[in-house]
């Protein structure tokens, strides 16, 4: 043994507390036994420095015997004889630690009281450093990879940001986009959406509240773009149709109107012009969808207020079925673009087919109905900018549109009735006058004095066109008319000169036979000026026009009309009076049939003929018929 | 920096209140606080994996720097993101807060607008017009045809 001794304190066999646990249990060392604490001390020795020593004189012997042997045979040395003596120190190091691995298996406790590396050589040194080195230089390598990964990751997600916000630019241009940040934090994403709620229909005191359809969510899509989260599924059209007009019509254009909501994720390399103008479609979609259901909203609350010419004759969810005036049935539906509309109650047979050619074309009335609603708001928005309320009576546009649908097919009607004289007289033609108002119609009978005759009378400024003007107000006719006389002229018994403009209303049984009346006049009257013109003595009645002979006998030419005869409206009757009598009438009790004469159906140029015939014929004798 | 932009444009509207004002400038302050703080962070962070470049005898001491270093990367990425995700903050700030050029701008649409339905609406009024005229002069050649008045003789 070595001068040196070590010492090795031992705690004292006191219960000192080894370790407290985190569940509050303490630990304390285990109480052992005299010989199991020899044993334990005995172990704690450290041999190491009694096998190295014996190491070093192994060694040592060895390196003699070597030296020795290498004198001996110095031409033989072995090489391995140093990597021999490093794994016999490796081994007996292993041994250590395999009786220290199994002393700590065997759960003795063990104090390791030092151990001392074995010095060590240069090259593991070098090599040491270089392992460190290049571990090193891994980790930097490794580094470098993950900033290079996470800087394209980063472009990636700028170019991706750009481009979203390049859209939201673009849609911003048209649409209203706003920010919900409590709803960012949720949902994850910026919590954009658009509003397309127009808040100019919105009356705050009404129970209707904007529907959920109004806002759009705008979202990232799988590849981190711009998308528009819409429900197409509830996503209505207005429909306006005829009850038992064509509904199937009504069906089958509601079908085209589903390829809208194409979700183009299958158009990949769509451009963005062709998927932003995708977007400002399907956007206005659902915002025309919004506005469709504010109007019939609107159309409801207005349709259950009691007005002229409509009621309501059936509801149903999103249905509504009105009667205008006992004229036709219209109905207004709000149709979902997925569903498929069977909607038709139940129709009357018979008398409502006559009454179809007569009902106006359901586009054009769909699109009026639209319009007026539309521009209601136009012009609600612009009072409330201007003045800052609203108007006190509503506007009632669901009236107005009702007369407007029953005022087109009143004047259909009457239409069809001065198309049917026209036709019947052929000196009269019919003129259109489009008046541009939904509620008004206007159309002119004009009769056109023929070119041959005026030439003759050319001398003389006349009239060469009569015109009679039929005006239709919702469904009240009125008949201005120059050339009826007036009533002062009739009392008179002698028609005065004044032709002054008459204007008189008339319903649509009758119309016919007063305007047939009033051209007749108007033809007589004429007949009248131009026997003036000749020089002859004439007087004129309502529908007819009397000459005076020498002897007093009286002839003349009286217009008969009859709206039910085909060949023409206006016939002409020649009557000779013997007497002076004061009736010109056609019922005349005359038996013998000389005294009245059937001319027919004469063209104007043939009357002027026998108009002139009449004057030669009084001028020449006393009229023997 | 762009911010210096922002800020400018948040603080110099037009008729602030105090308080819209002192926020302004407030939200301004904690913008370049945020930016600086983000950028000192990856400054530093780098010098300091840098710095750690050495290589040490003890080979614990290395595995611990490069752990180390690998937790430095994290956080420079993490401060890079932030940094990003302030300018985007900025640029949706710019786009949907700019009252001014937004107004002129939707003004202008409008304007633009009411000019194309204006012009439809004279267009609808032509084509009304045209239409008027064309049945004008079709009834007046109707009714003063010869086919018509041959057709009534016939009768």
């Amino acid at each position: 043994m070595d001068g040196d001794l070590s010492l090795s304190l031992d705690k004292l066999p006191v219960k000192r507390l080894q370790v407290i646990e985190e569940n509050g249990a303490e630990r304390f060392p285990p109480y052992l036994s005299y010989d199991d604490n020899r044993e334990n001390l005995i172990r704690r020795i450290d041999f190491a420095w009694a096998v190295e020593r014996e190491d070093t004189n192994k060694k040592q012997k060895k390196g003699e015997t070597a030296a020795s042997s290498k004198d001996a045979s110095s031409s033989q040395p072995w090489p391995w004889q140093n990597m021999i003596e490093n794994l016999q120190s490796a081994h007996q190091e292993l041994s250590v630690i395999i009786d220290l691995i199994n002393t700590v298996e065997a759960n003795d406790a063990v104090t390791v009281a030092g151990m001392t590396r074995p010095k060590q050589l240069p090259n593991e040194l070098l090599s040491d450093l270089a392992v460190s080195t290049a571990t090193k230089l891994q980790c930097f390598r490794h580094l470098g990879k993950y900033f290079n990964q996470s800087a394209k990751s980063l472009e990636k997600q700028v170019a991706r940001e750009a481009r979203f916000y390049g859209a939201l630019i673009r849609l911003q241009q048209n649409w209203k986009i706003k920010r919900h940040r409590m709803a960012a934090t949720a949902a994850g994403n910026e919590g954009f959406y658009i509003d397309l709620f127009d808040y100019t229909l919105y009356d705050p005191k009404s129970v209707f509240r904007p529907t959920s359809l109004s806002m759009v969510r705008v979202e990232h899509d799988n590849a981190g773009m711009l998308a528009l989260n819409l429900s197409s599924k509830s996503c209505h059209t207005l429909r306006f149709g005829f009850v038992n007009g064509d509904s199937n019509n009504i069906i089958r254009r509601s079908n085209t109107r589903v390829s809208e909501f194409s979700e183009d994720s299958d158009k990949e390399d769509k451009s963005d012009d062709g998927s932003v103008k995708q977007r400002h479609s399907d956007l206005r979609e659902v915002h025309r969808a919004v506005f469709d259901e504010q109007v019939f909203n609107l159309i409801n609350q207005e349709a259950f207020v009691p007005s002229l010419g409509m009621n309501v004759t059936g509801i149903r969810e999103n249905h509504l079925q009105l009667n205008i005036d006992q004229e036709a049935s219209v109905f207004v539906t709000l149709v979902t673009s997925s569903s498929n509309e069977d909607d038709v109650m139940p129709m009357i047979e018979g008398e409502e087919k006559q009454k179809q050619s007569y009902l106006p074309n359901r586009i054009s009335s769909e699109i009026l109905l639209k319009q007026l609603f539309h521009e209601h708001v136009f012009v609600r928005a612009k009072n409330r900018s201007l003045v800052g309320q609203l108007p006190k009576d509503g506007p009632n546009l669901l009236g107005h549109f009702c007369m407007s649908l029953a005022h087109r097919i009143f004047s259909s009607k009457v239409l069809t009735k001065l198309e049917d004289l026209a036709r019947s007289v052929s000196y009269v033609g019919l003129m259109s006058h489009p008046t541009w108002h939904s509620r008004t119609s206007t159309w002119t009978l004009v009769v056109d004095v023929p070119q041959s005759i005026l030439h003759t009378s050319s001398y003389v400024v006349s009239s060469s066109q009569f015109l009679t003007k039929v005006v239709v107000n919702d469904d009240c006719i009125t008949i201005e008319g120059e050339g009826a006389p007036n009533v002062v002229g009739l009392f008179k018994g002698k028609s005065e000169n004044s032709y002054s403009i008459n204007r008189f209303e008339c319903n649509l049984a009758d119309l016919h036979v007063i305007l047939l009346q009033q051209v007749a006049s108007q033809i007589i009257r004429w007949l009248h000026e131009e026997a003036l013109i000749v020089g002859m003595k004439a007087s004129r009645d309502f529908l007819s026009l009397s000459f005076e002979l020498d002897q007093g006998e009286v002839v003349g030419l009286v217009a008969q009309v009859d709206p039910e005869d085909i060949e023409g409206g206006i016939s002409w009757w020649l009557v000779a009076e013997n007497d002076a009598a004061e009736e010109y009438k056609l019922q005349k009790e005359d038996l013998d049939g000389e005294t009245k004469r059937y001319l027919g159906h004469l063209s104007l140029d043939v009357l002027y003929a026998t108009l002139l015939d009449l004057v030669t014929m009084c001028n020449n004798n006393g009229g023997n018929l | 920096m762009n911010k210096g932009g922002a800020g400018g444009g948040t603080s110099g509207a037009i008729g602030p209140t105090a308080a819209a004002a002192a926020a302004a400038a407030q939200k301004q302050k904690s913008l370049q606080k945020r930016v600086d703080d983000d950028i000192g962070s990856i400054v530093d962070t780098f010098g300091i994996v840098v710095n750690v470049a050495r290589v040490n005898d003890p080979p614990v001491r290395n595995s611990q720097e490069a752990f180390m270093m690998e937790v430095r990367a994290a956080k420079m990425v993490q401060a890079a993101d932030s940094l990003l995700k302030l300018v985007s903050e900025l640029k949706q700030t710019a786009i949907f807060s700019g009252f001014a050029s937004l107004n002129d701008h939707v003004d202008k649409r409008t304007a633009e607008l009411n000019q194309r339905a204006e012009k439809t609406d004279k267009m609808l009024a032509r084509i009304g017009e045209d239409a008027a005229a064309g049945l004008k002069e079709m009834e007046s050649h109707y009714y003063s045809s010869l086919l018509r008045s041959n057709q009534n003789a016939q009768q």
